[in-house]
């Protein structure tokens, strides 16, 4: 029966893509990201339909679309040169067969990051991009928050719908995602045009934002209280009243800790405890490993390198009963432990080269969205949703650069969706600004 | 029955939202006017491509 609906909804979009083949590119963000082959039990799974939307979504604008206004911006270029560079040390892997694996999905997020900007010619298509990445998450999001408000949750425990923990299925990345949507909801919400803002939309919108808080909750991945952290902080630099926000945010944080499942609370006072922790331990250990093999491949060792590792994390616990109290130290060995952050992940398997690329790429993002926060934050009209959307984008990444240091996901398709979307956004800035002075000059009178 | 509705809703409004892209003619250009919305679908009259 889903499998139907599936199929249903896939053929819709389809045919629909046939008047406007903008939705073809739609239709693959939402495949990329809700992965519906997995959540059906046979029928998409034998096709592979992810590749035919791509087809079809890239043949259509290089066959039909307009091309006026071409952009190539040096952060595609840098994208082009992670990809390229990403498919050497594929090449020269330490695990041939498990870096292969890899590259399978990572090379076509970053194609998809160069392609997607070419495609956002107009506001409507940015703004439907990130309607639709908005609610292809939401699927997930939503279903995580109502198990959570009906039963808690617990890390690793939570149904999102799917067995296998990849993607934006896995705990963590899922906390981080949804964390840092929540700026681009409130934007929709406020500037949405598809569905202008009215109280369906802000009933909507605001369950959707409560669902995004709960799911660090329901996942108990720390990285997401983190998340919530530097969102909270974020917020308050557009905030006209921050004392009074300081305080509402205290007193909602107080009265919500009653309301935490036992096993959050208890979990999440482990970040206070890292060396009594055993996954903070590892993380130390696997990131120093980690700098070590650096030392020794500059280069990297190719995708899924952390295989080789082999680390010991010396854990300390402290029990006291009356005045005695017991210390006991215990070792343990583990082995092949995943890096656990997006900046170990890329030194390791990328090197420093691969390292140097990634930050470049997500450094001149931050900057490009500054300078158009800046240059935009006074107008109003028609242009009062650019500084905004660049504020909301922003803060989309600077909270997934945070919760990188905590997850490995310096390759995950979602993210280079909104990488693309970013660029697009200030190609068509920049072609806005180009028509605007061509405007200006002709304006100017013919010297007598 | 979680999963059926939460599905249910993001897909039906992913579907909204499509349909109600292929009415307006400023997914092409900036320049053209953004169509009024009539009626709940908000299809308005045949637009065409422009």
């Amino acid at each position: 029966m889903r499998d139907l609906a599936f199929i249903g909804f896939i053929a819709a979009l389809l045919a629909l893509g046939l008047k406007r083949p903008f939705l073809f590119v739609l239709l693959y963000l939402y495949i990329d990201t809700v992965s519906p082959q997995r959540l059906s039990y046979y029928l998409i799974n034998s096709i592979p339909i992810s590749l035919i939307v791509a087809v079809l979504a890239m043949g259509s604008w290089l066959l039909i679309e307009r091309k006026d206004g071409f952009a190539f911006s040096a952060r595609q270029g840098l994208i082009l040169a992670l990809l390229a560079y990403a498919g050497v040390t594929t090449l020269n892997a330490d695990f041939p067969v498990d870096a292969m694996e890899k590259w399978d999905w990572a090379w076509k997020a970053l194609v998809f990051a160069v392609f997607l900007p070419f495609t956002l010619r107009t506001r409507l298509r940015i703004e439907a991009v990130l309607l639709f990445l908005t609610l292809s998450a939401a699927a997930i999001i939503i279903v995580g928050g109502i198990k959570t408000m009906l039963a808690g949750g617990g890390y690793g425990v939570l149904n999102l719908m799917v067995d296998n923990n990849s993607g934006l299925y896995e705990s963590s990345t899922i906390s981080t995602v949804a964390i840092g949507l929540i700026p681009l909801i409130v934007w929709l919400a406020r500037f949405g045009t598809v569905f202008p803002p009215d109280w369906r939309v802000k009933t909507f919108a605001a369950g959707l934002i409560f669902a995004c808080l709960l799911i660090p909750i329901g996942t108990e991945a720390r990285t997401g209280l983190v998340c919530i952290a530097v969102l909270g902080l974020l917020t308050l630099r557009d905030m006209k009243r921050r004392i009074l926000y300081l305080g509402a945010a205290a007193m909602l944080a107080l009265a919500a800790i009653p309301f935490l499942p036992a096993s959050f609370t208890a979990r999440m006072d482990t970040i206070q405890n890292v060396q009594g922790d055993q996954s903070a331990g590892t993380r130390l250990a696997v990131w120093a490993w980690t700098w070590d093999y650096a030392q020794r491949h500059p280069f990297g060792g190719g995708f899924g390198a952390y295989r080789s590792n082999h680390i010991q994390v010396q854990i300390v616990s402290a029990q006291s009963s009356g005045e005695v109290q017991t210390v006991t130290a215990q070792t343990e060995a583990d082995e092949a432990r995943a890096y656990h952050s997006s900046y170990f992940e890329m030194l390791g398997e990328q090197g420093f080269p691969g390292l140097a690329l990634f930050l470049l790429i997500n450094g001149i993002a931050l900057a490009r969205l500054e300078i158009v926060r800046r240059r935009y934050r006074r107008l109003a009209g028609d242009e009062a949703w650019i500084a905004p959307l660049a504020t909301a984008l922003q803060h989309f990444h600077l909270i997934y650069m945070v919760g990188s240091l905590f997850v490995g996901i310096a390759y995950q398709p979602f993210i280079w969706l909104v990488v693309g979307t970013e660029i697009g956004f200030d190609h068509w800035l920049k072609r806005k600004e180009r028509k605007a002075r061509g405007a200006e000059r002709s304006f100017v009178p013919a010297p007598a | 029955m979680i999963d059926n509705f939460a599905l249910g809703l993001t897909h039906g409004l992913m579907l909204l939202a499509a349909w109600r892209l292929l009415a307006r003619a400023d997914l092409e250009d900036d320049d053209a006017p953004a169509t009024p919305r009539r009626g709940w679908f908000a299809a308005g009259d045949a637009q065409g491509d422009a």
